[in-house]
């Protein structure tokens, strides 16, 4: 099992995880940032995404290996010193969450979007968080919440 | 749905990856894009003993352009394919079906040489390099050779990628002057594989048709080009009764599976719907010089 | 009508206080615990959907580095005490009892049984034991149907029922249901259909049991629907001394229904901790959630239907056929239901109802978010189907239908008053919200086109928890407790049984007790999670708004009037003169006395105050729901089906609700919302399907699948002006209306869209090759 080295929410983290293990698993278990979610395990749900070297990825679709030497943002550092960023306060203005399981991947996707794309309209943030599944909300809530991230930032 | 043991190996040179493949062949996996794969492999479905990671192989990604060809490195990632200004200009067909490959997520680590290997035959890019003939550049122990679209795919997720070889690069052709495409499909939702898809190129010369290009995702075990339909359209002009006609032929042509999405008799229907959608929309760019 | 005291925060959107942890990634849930020592589960399944089991062998499986035990459904036997399932238990089951093992030992009966479980120090090793145990099966034929399940020939699952009859047909009649057929100047015969599917929380079933041997006490960290619930499932089936079992709950993503007491693989975790001394984790992966942890809603249903000319709907006649897959669960208990909730908000006279249960080999039947929801399903449907065969238009035969608010008020045929029933206003606001003439104009311009448009309405009532029913024996579930305690801080903390796993409960019920008692919303805690601490309830039947809003209600103003009384000592003040405002007590009118709850708490604990003064600010507050009404109201869908592809799109859906009184209209919405999407799925996407063989063909979210952000609309929601049957609690529940209704609205707006084919739709599942199907089946109406 080698060394990895790898930056994660800022920090330099290091592990050795078996080959076979994930990067969600690593995450949470070695890293113990268990914000980050495993609801299917097979690359369909989105609860697992983080953001890797700039673009929002699947952590459970990843050998943890394979970030050896990647920037990662999970959940727990999107937000500046541990508190909400502008998304995260948007959504929390938004109502935009019920049971919080989704919420992290949902986040990370969004905010990957939003700053790719800040001036996206209400079809395009949908279709950019269609590869996330919420099973509470109906997703307007959460749209609502991106829609108005993405206005206050705009008019920052 | 935790992954079983298996050993991992990290080449950074095209020979030592062959070198990998040489010792291991079909013990084991090649791990690019992993979108696929890991899945796979969490389902317990495939058990390799060995995985041999690509993505840190120097000079397997990027796009370029030689002699007219375009060509991609198979660790290309489908998020660069579909930024790439020299693919939305030359092979208008790809820069159409990358973005519906899944969701962005994915796209930020699947790879354009990973999805042709993997060769699932309702996904988009297997259509799209049958459609357009690409050719893919394979090593091996005895050196490389060049593979057209028409040979690569030999059946369910079977390409004729040897054991112990290495797909390298995927080449498409850059499109012709008069020629439009279009990519078509049918998904239960944004961003899944096609129930039914359809890759369309078409090229017009004064107002005639003479290259015609159907390629279909999702009715047999790889992807089907509809030579009949293609046939028949060949020198003719484009008219609504043709493109009826051509839906027709391309339906009776396939013989499609039946599972939970879709039966047989269903996929058939939409493949003769996507015909006409398809031609409608190519030959429309095509006049359009839009493409 | 005396309200509640202060209407600063309720019926607001205040922002929850569940977010801050949820959107940092700060939340706890089952699978982030770690403990020391912390061991993981796995299960080894059946492939086959029926056979016996001739013999397990787990020894190669003990042998692999990091598999720490291993243990046989009959060794689990011995450790465990056979009982039946807690939910079952809770309400009331009478029926036929099947014979079963924790983990299956002789035999196996759906595809996905648990036969073993393997204990490991990772769950990485623990699958890797599962592919060690040797299991040798012998065939038996699979009952794969109801149909095949109701034939005698049928092989018994369990052989102590000697068939596949999970509750023997019963028949009851309401009202003069040969009369009112006779009468009738027509009768429909109409055979509908739901198909399976199923809760799929995002997060699965999951547990860490963790026993201490030095002590003898069990806790399990659960995610669960009721913390009581749970620990009398584990106590019971452990042999344990239920005071030796704590059940704590964080976080919990999402349930449905699923949640409730414990399933047989929670139960062997614990029972595994239990030998081990160990804590055991077990977190349920997709596969297992999709195959095993259970499935909902297949019924199936042959209706008459009396009829006058008019369109009036005399009365119905029933039988449903259920199918509770393999091992008992609530599906039995469900046709009890549905009888009940048949005739809905309709002046119907005559009922009669027949159900029949069967066991097949597949996943338990659960409870699942309105788990009588078939009956709007039937009845809605049905009626789209008469007023179309009588020529008239089904939105003016819902209102002919529909029980309107009379004094006294109307009864359904099977008994329970339909006091403030606004089915009738929700109805009319439908036709105010969506202009009905200008659709079926943009509808006709569009079939020219080759554009199918179609528009669908329905409604529903839902019991959230409804009208106390005289005579009705009272259970744990007629009586709501809460425990409030006035801290030294000034903190008013609530403990309530309640257990949000996305209700928001830790915010709704702060904004009431804090209206209610006088503090800021952020100076009341409520505490859920905790069997040693918080008083018995569960989460579900879309109840606590009534009857946790109100005990809150009632126990805020009860604690009030005892810090009032220990105040008016300390300020030689008269209680009446005497309010709480903004965390002070204050003499009415003289804002210079305030002085903070805290202090007045500090000083009742300080002793300073002799026995004839109840210093004790503590209080258990009771609420028996008091004239708790229905909820309910209509839902309107405007579809567009791609004849060509089948693929439907929902371009419009309008929602009519009457819930009463809005705690917290962000928290209403959401729910309503979240449930249209589940009808949504339920409609065109999901499916919990087998084959011939008893294979379960949606095992991965490839094949379920589920509804994202671009397959639900925007769902416009009003909230209609409520008629108050209660001095104070006029909260109602909402939790499961969006999806009992959704379903037909969908499902009559697709029938809509193929009126041109004639296609005439008698089931709930409209794939995409479904809806070409019809389109083929059907005659074309030129």
């Amino acid at each position: 099992m080698p060394d990895i080295s790898l930056t994660v929410n800022g920090a330099t983290r290091t592990g050795s995880p078996e080959a076979r293990k994930t990067l969600a698993d690593f995450l949470r278990d070695d890293l113990s940032l268990t914000g980050t979610h495993l609801g299917c395990e097979h690359g369909v749900c989105g609860a697992c995404t983080v953001i890797l070297d700039g673009r929002a990825v699947r952590s459970c679709l990843m050998l943890a290996v394979q970030a050896a030497g990647s920037d990662v943002t999970t959940i727990e550092g999107l937000g500046p010193d541990g508190e909400m960023g502008d998304l995260q306060q948007a959504m929390w203005d938004s109502h935009s969450f019920q049971c919080g399981f989704c919420t992290p991947g949902m986040v990370m996707q969004a905010a990957a979007f939003l700053s790719a794309h800040p001036d996206a309209d209400e079809q395009q943030i949908r279709e950019a968080l269609s590869g996330n599944i919420c099973r509470c909300t109906g997703y307007q809530s959460i749209v609502d919440g991106v829609l108005l991230a993405a206005e206050r930032i705009r008019e920052r | 749905m935790k992954l079983s043991p298996v050993d991992y190996e990290a080449p950074g040179t095209v020979a030592e990856a062959l070198d990998l493949l040489a010792e291991h062949q079909d013990d084991a996996s090649v791990l690019a894009g992993g979108q696929s794969l890991i899945p796979l492999l969490a389902l317990r479905l495939a058990q390799p003993a060995v995985l041999i990671d690509i993505n840190g192989v120097a000079g397997l990604s990027g796009v370029s352009v030689t002699d007219g060809w375009v060509t991609i490195g198979a660790t290309t990632r489908e998020y660069v394919a579909e930024e790439s200004a020299t693919i939305a200009e030359s092979v208008p067909l790809l820069a159409a079906a990358l973005p519906l490959i899944g969701h962005e997520a994915i796209r930020s680590r699947g790879t354009v040489g990973g999805s042709l290997a993997h060769a699932d035959p309702a996904a988009e890019l297997p259509a799209v390099a049958r459609a357009l003939n690409a050719e893919f550049v394979v090593r091996g122990p005895s050196g490389e050779r060049v593979v057209p679209a028409a040979e690569w795919f030999e059946g369910y997720l079977t390409t004729s990628r040897g054991p112990d070889e290495l797909l390298t690069e995927v080449r498409f052709l850059a499109a012709r002057p008069g020629t439009g495409t279009s990519f078509q499909e049918v998904a239960r939702r944004h961003g899944d594989f096609a129930m039914v898809g359809l890759a369309t190129s078409v090229t017009l010369n004064v107002g005639t048709i003479t290259d015609a290009r159907l390629a279909f995702a999702g009715v047999s075990d790889v992807p089907a080009r509809a030579t009949a339909a293609e046939e028949l359209l060949e020198g003719e002009r484009p008219t609504a009764e043709l493109f009826d006609e051509a839906a027709r032929v391309a339906a009776a042509d396939i013989d499609p599976p039946s599972d939970l999405h879709g039966s047989a008799e269903y996929r058939k229907k939409v493949a003769a719907a996507l015909v006409r959608r398809g031609l409608r929309e190519a030959v429309g760019n095509a006049m359009r010089g839009s493409d | 009508m005396t309200a509640i005291a202060a209407e600063r925060y309720t019926g607001a959107s205040i922002k929850r206080s569940e977010d801050p942890r949820i959107l940092t990634g700060a939340g706890r849930y089952v699978d982030d615990i770690k403990l020391p020592g912390m061991l993981h589960a796995a299960f080894v399944r059946s492939p086959m959907a029926h056979a016996r089991v001739l013999s397990v062998d787990v020894s190669a499986a003990r042998e692999l580095p990091g598999v720490v035990a291993a243990y046989t459904g009959a060794e689990l036997e011995a450790m465990t005490v056979p009982g039946p399932d807690a939910l079952m238990a809770l309400m009331g089951w009478q029926g036929p009892t099947p014979e079963f093992t924790l983990l299956a030992t002789d035999k196996v009966r759906f595809a996905g049984d648990p036969v073993a479980i393997v204990i490991a120090e990772s769950r990485y090793l623990a699958e890797d034991g599962c592919e060690l145990v040797a299991v040798d099966y012998d065939d038996l034929p699979p009952v794969v149907n109801a149909a095949f399940a109701l034939d005698p020939a049928s092989p018994p699952l369990f052989a102590n029922l000697g068939n596949n009859i999970a509750s023997p047909q019963t028949r009851h009649e309401f009202g003069d249901v040969a009369a009112t057929f006779a009468g009738a100047d027509r009768v429909y015969d109409f055979h509908v259909d739901v198909h399976r599917h199923q809760n799929v929380p995002m997060e699965g079933r999951a547990c860490v049991a963790s026993y201490d041997a030095g002590t003898g006490a069990m806790t399990v960290y659960a995610a669960t629907q009721s913390v009581h619930v749970s620990k009398v499932a584990v106590a019971m089936r452990l042999g344990m001394e239920q005071d030796k079992v704590r059940v704590l709950a964080g976080d919990i993503g999402g349930s449905f229904g699923l949640k409730i007491g414990a399933s047989r693989e929670e139960l062997a975790a614990a029972a595994a901790s239990r030998d081990l001394g160990r804590p055991v984790k077990w977190v349920e992966d997709r596969g297992e959630n999709l195959t095993t942890s259970g499935q909902a809603r297949e019924e199936s249903f042959d209706v008459r239907a009396a009829v006058s000319k008019d369109g009036g709907l005399l009365g119905l006649d029933v039988k449903m056929v259920i199918d509770t897959g393999a091992y008992p669960g609530m599906g039995a208990m469900v046709p009890s239901i549905v009888e009940a909730m048949f005739p809905g908000p309709y002046r119907m006279t005559a009922l009669g109802f027949e159900s029949t249960a069967a066991i097949t080999c597949k996943a338990t039947y659960v409870a699942y978010r309105g788990p009588w929801a078939s009956e709007t399903f039937v009845r809605e449907r049905i009626i789209d189907l008469i007023a179309k065969d009588l020529g008239l238009d089904p939105f003016e035969m819902r209102l002919h239908n529909a029980a309107v608010i009379t004094d006294p008020p109307a009864v359904m045929v099977t008994g329970r008053p339909l006091v403030g029933v606004t089915t009738k206003e929700s109805l009319e606001r439908i036709a105010q919200l969506v202009d009905f003439p200008a659709f079926r104009r943009r509808q006709a311009e569009g079939r020219e086109r080759g554009v199918y448009l179609g528009i669908g309405v329905a409604t529903f009532i839902e019991a959230a928890p409804g009208p106390r029913e005289p005579g009705e024996p009272s259970g744990p579930m007629s009586l709501e407790t809460m425990r409030l305690r006035l801290e030294e801080d000034g903190i008013v903390v609530l403990f309530t049984g309640q257990m949000p796993h996305g209700q928001s409960h830790q915010t709704t019920l702060a904004q009431i007790a804090a209206d209610e008692f006088g503090v800021p919303f952020e100076q009341v805690r409520v505490v859920v999670g905790d069997s040693d601490v918080v008083p018995f309830g569960l989460t579900g039947g879309s109840r606590s708004a009534t009857m946790t809003g109100g005990v809150a209600l009632h126990g805020a103003r009860q604690l009030k009037a005892r810090v009032i009384d220990v105040a008016s000592h300390l300020m030689e003040a008269s209680s009446q003169d005497l309010e709480i405002t903004d965390g002070q007590v204050f003499v009415r009118g003289d804002p210079a006395s305030g002085i903070p709850v805290g202090e007045v708490a500090r000083r009742a604990a300080s002793g300073e105050f002799g026995a004839e003064v109840d210093a004790s600010l503590e209080i258990v507050a009771t609420f028996d729901g008091g004239e708790g009404g229905w909820s309910g109201g209509s839902h309107c869908a405007i579809v567009e089906v791609d004849a060509e592809t089948g693929i439907v799109k929902v371009e419009r859906y309008v929602v009519t609700e009457d819930c009463g009184a809005l705690i917290n209209p962000a928290v209403v919405e959401g729910q309503i919302r979240g449930g249209v999407a589940q009808g949504i799925g339920a409609v065109l996407l999901e499916r919990s399907a087998y084959d011939e063989d008893g294979n379960c063909q949606s095992a991965t979210f490839m094949d379920y699948l589920l509804p994202t952000a671009c397959d639900v609309p925007r769902i416009e929601i009003e909230h209609l002006e409520t008629v108050p049957l209660d001095a104070d609690v006029n909260f109602r529940g909402v939790g499961e209306g969006g999806m009992i209704v959704a379903p037909p609205t969908l499902v009559n707006a697709i029938e809509d869209a193929l009126s041109p084919f004639g296609a005439r739709i008698y089931e709930q599942h409209l794939p995409p090759a479904r809806i070409l199907e019809l389109i083929a089946e059907a005659d074309t109406i030129v």
